[in-house]
């Protein structure tokens, strides 16, 4: 499951594959603004079937929070 | 990437299409979302600094209507907002406007199921009567995108809460898509002829071997699959396709088929030429390009064999060769990526309609061409008759006519819809449109002129027919019409004004032959002038009906 995250991760920010690794923060990825972020949210939970609930989604900062949030650590 | 300048508009955050857009295409960078109007009528706004060409209006419905959802009251609002809009809206810019998928959470429990659709059809009303007024407003077929993807896959509840963003990433891709296939169709120049392969192509197996083995086309698997693909040919050709066969049969056992096969939807009518030989298909859409007085680049070429595409990709290489299917299945859905891609126009016009019959006309006058004994004669026995026609209201046909005729046009001058409008409200112009008939049936609303008339010598500024009745002489009918009609205003004098391009040779030596002198040439354009009435001997077969003033 984690990979499958971090797949999707990259192909919504539409960086190469390997780019986004467990330890990748947002700050670090030009491309992870706030639109990103939230269609990365909806589509966990639209494609993977991972619901965040909103007050947990808009405090993540990091890969690492994303995948506890998702449950996957 | 296309160079037209764009803006996506919304009443819902679509930054993530416009940010897909700009990949392919200038767009406006709206500030912020839900100000669609606000931002229409805001003459000092970021998006009237831009000057965006083309403007399209995604519009999410029950954010649209505050979630009222009783009808009566849905509708005032509507109402508003076109309202709003047709204040705001400017002649230069090219609308689309997406017509409605009502996404609610309250849909859920509407008791009665027509609410649904009741509420979308408000919005497909006044939209479809808001197109009617302005021919520069179009309707973007938004509803369809979603219901091809699925309520479930196109909208996410998730983003919309968080961010206002209804569309799920894969519905706002096809958004994208459906956007820039709109600004293709409304910048190109669609594709006029599809000329088809029959076996194997609309339909299985090969024709001639009949007894043994019938072609394959039923109502049932494989031979579905051919009749559903012709069933989407048949809506093209309905459409203003024009349709050819390039075949190699023995043309005995494929007309048979095409006549009496109980499954065949193309009938031999719905065809503008048919080739059906052993000769090169490349010869025959030469021929077939002559017969309609078409350009090669006119032609899409679908044959299911890769060496008869590879041949007319070599030797025609102004032609589409689109790819063939593999699988009979894909056929109905392949010609539709084919239709969307090479043929589809921003707004069809009646003339589209009956393209076909004109076409097969044409054929049948060829053939009396070269029965006839003479030219002269040939003229005579066409029997042509010119009517005028009042361009008022054939606006948009006589838009079409100015700004898609390339040879037969004097002065090459294209229109908005609302410069047209103006001037045919003006006093300062004469507008002429003609429909040109013979003993074959109507060759429609074929050439049309604008005069200026300001002056103390009128000029005509425009002057085109389409290349359909080119050859017939019939500009001599017109000009004489114009001139009997200028000259009953009380005008003495006319001019006429040449300004070549590339592709009007045809005509470069109109003025001349039409007997007018040369009295001046500025900045490369030729002013002709004659007295009225001009004494020049024209020699013409054309009957004028309808115009003793």
């Amino acid at each position: 499951m984690k990979e499958q995250i971090i797949s999707l991760v990259e192909e919504i920010l539409k960086v190469s594959p390997g780019a986004i690794t467990e330890n990748t923060k947002m700050e670090d990825v030009e491309q992870w603004d706030s639109l990103s972020h939230v269609l990365i949210i909806g589509e966990l939970e639209d494609r993977l079937g991972i619901s965040i609930p909103l007050e947990e989604a808009v405090e993540i900062t990091s890969m690492q929070e994303l995948l506890e949030k998702a449950g996957c650590v | 990437m296309l160079k037209h300048k764009t803006a996506l508009l919304s009443n819902v955050n679509m930054d993530f299409t416009v940010r897909m857009l700009k990949k392919e295409v200038s767009v406006y960078e709206p500030e912020g979302y839900g100000n669609e109007l606000g931002t229409l009528m805001n003459p000092e706004s970021s998006y009237y600094a831009f000057g965006a060409e083309t403007t399209f209006l995604i519009l999410d419905l029950a954010e649209l209507l505050g979630h009222e959802m009783e009808p009566s009251r849905a509708e005032a609002l509507a109402g508003t907002w076109f309202h709003s809009f047709e204040n705001a809206m400017k002649d230069e810019t090219v609308y689309y406007i997406s017509d409605a998928y009502l996404w609610c959470p309250e849909e859920a429990v509407f008791y009665d199921s027509g609410r649904k659709q009741a509420l979308e059809h408000i919005w497909q009303k006044g939209l479809e009567a808001l197109a009617e007024r302005h021919g520069n407003v179009r309707i973007l077929p938004y509803r369809r995108m979603i219901e091809k993807l699925g309520e479930e896959n196109a909208f996410s509840r998730k983003m919309w809460y968080m961010g206002r963003i209804p569309l799920s990433v894969k519905a706002q891709e096809r958004l994208c898509g459906l956007v820039l296939e709109k600004l293709r169709t409304e910048y190109g120049t669609p594709k006029k002829v599809l000329a088809l392969d029959l076996d194997n192509t609309l339909w299985g197996g090969l024709a001639g071997e009949a007894e043994h083995t019938p072609v394959v086309l039923s109502d049932d698997r494989r031979g579905l699959a051919y009749k559903n693909l012709q069933r989407v040919i048949l809506q093209m050709q309905r459409q203003g396709v024009l349709l050819a066969i390039i075949s190699k049969n023995n043309e005995e056992d494929a007309l048979h088929i095409l006549e009496n096969h109980p499954h065949m939807v193309l009938r031999p009518e719905c065809f503008a030429a048919i080739r059906i030989n052993w000769k090169p298909k490349n010869e025959n859409l030469l021929e077939i390009a002559e017969e309609l007085n078409l350009g090669t680049d006119s032609f899409v070429f679908w044959d299911d064999s890769v060496q008869e595409r590879q041949l007319i990709k070599e030797t025609i290489p102004q032609a589409a060769v689109p790819d063939f299917p593999e699988n009979p299945e894909l056929l109905a859905e392949a010609m539709g990526d084919i239709y969307r891609k090479y043929f589809d126009k921003p707004v069809l016009t009646g003339e589209d309609l009956q393209k076909t019959r004109q076409y097969a006309q044409n054929a049948k006058r060829s053939r009396l061409r070269e029965t006839a004994s003479s030219f002269d004669e040939f003229l005579k026995q066409l029997q042509i008759v010119l009517h005028r026609e009042d361009p008022a209201e054939n606006q948009e046909r006589l838009g079409q006519l100015l700004n898609k005729t390339n040879q037969f046009n004097l002065t090459s001058n294209r229109f908005t819809p609302q410069q047209l409008s103006q001037m045919l409200k003006s006093n300062q112009k004469r507008i002429y449109l003609y429909r040109v008939t013979d003993r074959f049936g109507d060759n429609g609303l074929t050439a049309a002129a604008i005069a200026d008339i300001s002056r103390k010598t009128p000029v005509i500024t425009d002057f085109v027919m389409s290349c359909r009745i080119m050859g017939r002489n019939i500009e001599y009918a017109i000009i004489e019409d114009i001139e009997r009609d200028l000259k009953d205003q009380g005008f003495s004098s006319l001019q006429g004004i040449y300004a070549p391009t590339a592709k009007n040779k045809p005509v470069a030596e109109l003025y001349d032959r039409l007997g007018y002198g040369l009295a001046a040439e500025e900045q490369g354009r030729l002013i002709y002038e004659t007295t009225l009435p001009s004494r020049a001997k024209r020699v013409y077969y054309v009957k004028k009906e309808g115009m003793d003033t």
